[in-house]
């Protein structure tokens, strides 16, 4: 015990939680965008009377999208650049994913694990695929309203709904994300990483026992 | 993942390209306007119902909801929005109704004012539908698709003069969660989508003019000729024009003789369902899109510290230290 050891860097953490923060943001303002709030007696209560205007959720929602916009493009184009693709699924990476899942719900036994648990990389596919429709149709909705770009109304109303529907999605990964952070102890590790950018030698020993091997090897 | 560097590089700078490039001569000011000179109309005030009115009702009839009963409330409210036995209604926009006249007196003159969706150039009803139900057309109309339209009723809230009529009871918000989401279809003016687009003029154009011959209160044609002919009238014989600058221009153009800050003043004494502000701005155009700038100018300076990032860093940051 005692000896901690680097996970997340400090860019990767700024990403993290860029794209964290500001994804809270774009859900709130997003869903307000929907006709929703004012039906549910959301804009009633004390300190949100605010998002009963379309307007201001609109706008604060295309503020909170500089951030995410910035983060993603830096994200892909940072990583992709460096060929930092550990976080793609592998193959086997299915099955213990499976597997990863059951053990989480005190059913079976974590298959051994490298930096990145097989889950994870399936997460990160899953998130990133609907971050970037949600990202995509969020920029060309940009450039329609500014009239950069035209489309013809079929394309456009298509654009629109496939915003709304991704979004939909990302709403419901973030929270699978949130809930499998929170509610699976084996991970409290991990959230904490992303916080201070390392985790214990035990914990890697124990369910990284393949990252640990190479790091061993490497220091040796 | 086997991807080089460059090509890599090559896939990404084409999706942006193909993003980025602007593509000229395609603009939201669509083909066409109508003036209504209300200067001409006189409600139709020896008829049972005014003939525009009338055209307009047996022109969309078809398309009219039909709502299944009992309408399920708006929950967790109580109440929901149904003007189904309301259909005889002609003073007032309803589902059933997409054009009213609204009558109002002003130092001794009445003035009757035909009332309708403005298809405005830069649409904010349009803009903001999620559902993407609402559609601006090359004609320069603004088109609600009722096949798609959940009834969130978010278009009247984001329209200046909060043109679109909801209908609960009908849609497909049916089909999915009727109890939680959606309220119905909305309704409104298209601009006889399907007659200008066969190369018709509107009902209510043609309905009126049979009645006033050369005299008559609509035109409808190209945009540029009826706003050139707004406001060479507008000139010559002293008139108002409303629809040109408010909500950033829309196809719609009306003269008065009485001002329109007069017409509004009255309007809000009144306070009708309908009002006619005269200083509209347009939020889409004035506040949201410089926002808009500054989005795609944050997803190219991502792009950029990304790319320097990588080039510079190389690979020294996930190290992992023991
Ligand atoms: S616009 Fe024409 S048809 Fe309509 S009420 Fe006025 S005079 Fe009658
Ligand atoms: S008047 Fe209202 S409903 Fe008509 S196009 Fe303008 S914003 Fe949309
Ligand atoms: S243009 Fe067509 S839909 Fe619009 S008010 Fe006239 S008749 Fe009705």
């Amino acid at each position: 015990m005692g000896r901690k050891i680097k996970r997340y860097g400090a860019i990767v953490r700024l990403e993290h939680w860029m794209v964290a923060l500001s994804g809270i943001m774009l859900i709130f303002t997003g869903l307000g965008c929907l006709p929703l709030f004012k039906r549910y007696y959301i804009t009633e209560l004390p300190g949100f009377k605010w998002t009963a205007n379309f307007y201001t959720v609109t706008k604060l929602h295309y503020i909170f999208a500089i951030f995410f916009v910035f983060a993603v493009l830096f994200h892909i184009f940072y990583h992709g650049l460096r060929r930092d693709f550990s976080l793609l699924p592998k193959k086997g990476d299915f099955i213990a994913s499976l597997k990863m899942i059951l053990a989480s719900f005190g059913l079976g036994k974590e298959p051994p694990a490298d930096k990145w648990l097989p889950e994870q990389r399936w997460a990160y596919v899953g998130i990133g695929f609907t971050t970037l429709i949600v990202l995509l149709t969020g920029i060309i909705k940009v450039l329609k309203n500014l009239e950069w770009i035209y489309f013809g109304p079929k394309v456009e109303s298509t654009i629109n709904l496939l915003h709304t529907i991704s979004g939909g999605l990302f709403i419901l990964l973030f929270f699978i994300h949130i809930f499998f952070v929170l509610a699976v102890k084996s991970n409290w590790p991990l959230l904490k990483a992303m916080l201070t950018g390392y985790v214990d030698e035990e914990y890697v020993k124990h369910r990284h026992p393949l990252w640990y091997e190479r790091l061993r090897k490497r220091l040796q | 993942m086997n991807l080089s560097r460059r090509q890599f590089f090559k896939v990404l700078s084409g999706i942006a390209a193909l993003a980025l490039s602007p593509k000229d001569g395609l603009s939201y000011k669509g083909k066409f306007a109508t003036l209504i000179d209300i200067t001409r109309c006189d409600g139709c005030n020896d008829e049972p119902i005014p003939r525009c009115v009338k055209a307009c009702r047996e022109e969309n009839k078809h398309r009219f909801p039909e709502p299944k009963k009992p309408i399920m409330p708006y929950w967790p409210r109580k109440t929901y929005e149904d003007w189904s036995d309301k259909r005889d209604k002609i003073d007032t926009l309803t589902p059933y109704n997409w054009l009213f006249i609204q009558k109002v007196e002003i130092e001794g003159k009445t003035l009757y004012i035909p009332r309708r969706c403005m298809h405005c150039d830069t649409p904010p009803c349009v803009k903001g539908c999620p559902f993407g139900a609402l559609s601006k057309q090359p004609e320069g109309n603004t088109v609600i698709d009722h096949s798609i339209c959940f009834g969130g009723a978010k278009c009247r809230d984001i329209c200046p003069w909060h043109i679109p009529q909801r209908q609960a009871g009908v849609g497909i918000y049916l089909k999915l969660m009727p109890k939680f989401a959606g309220g119905g279809v909305m309704y409104k003016c298209d601009l006889c989508d399907a007659r200008i687009k066969r190369g018709e003029e509107p009902a209510c154009v043609i309905a009126c003019r049979e009645r006033l011959k050369d005299r008559t209160v609509y035109k409808f044609g190209h945009r540029e000729e009826i706003y050139a002919e707004a406001r060479r009238r507008a000139e010559k014989e002293g008139l108002y024009i409303y629809g040109d600058t408010q909500n950033g221009g829309t196809s719609t153009l009306y003269l008065s003789a009485i001002s329109f800050e007069k017409i509004e003043a009255k309007l809000k004494e009144l306070k009708a369902r309908f009002q006619m502000p005269v200083k509209v701005r347009n939020l889409y155009k004035e506040e949201i899109n410089p926002l808009g700038v500054a989005v795609l100018s944050a997803g190219a300076m991502g792009i950029l510290t990304g790319v320097v990032g990588a080039l510079a860093g190389k690979k020294q940051d996930d190290k992992e230290v023991l």
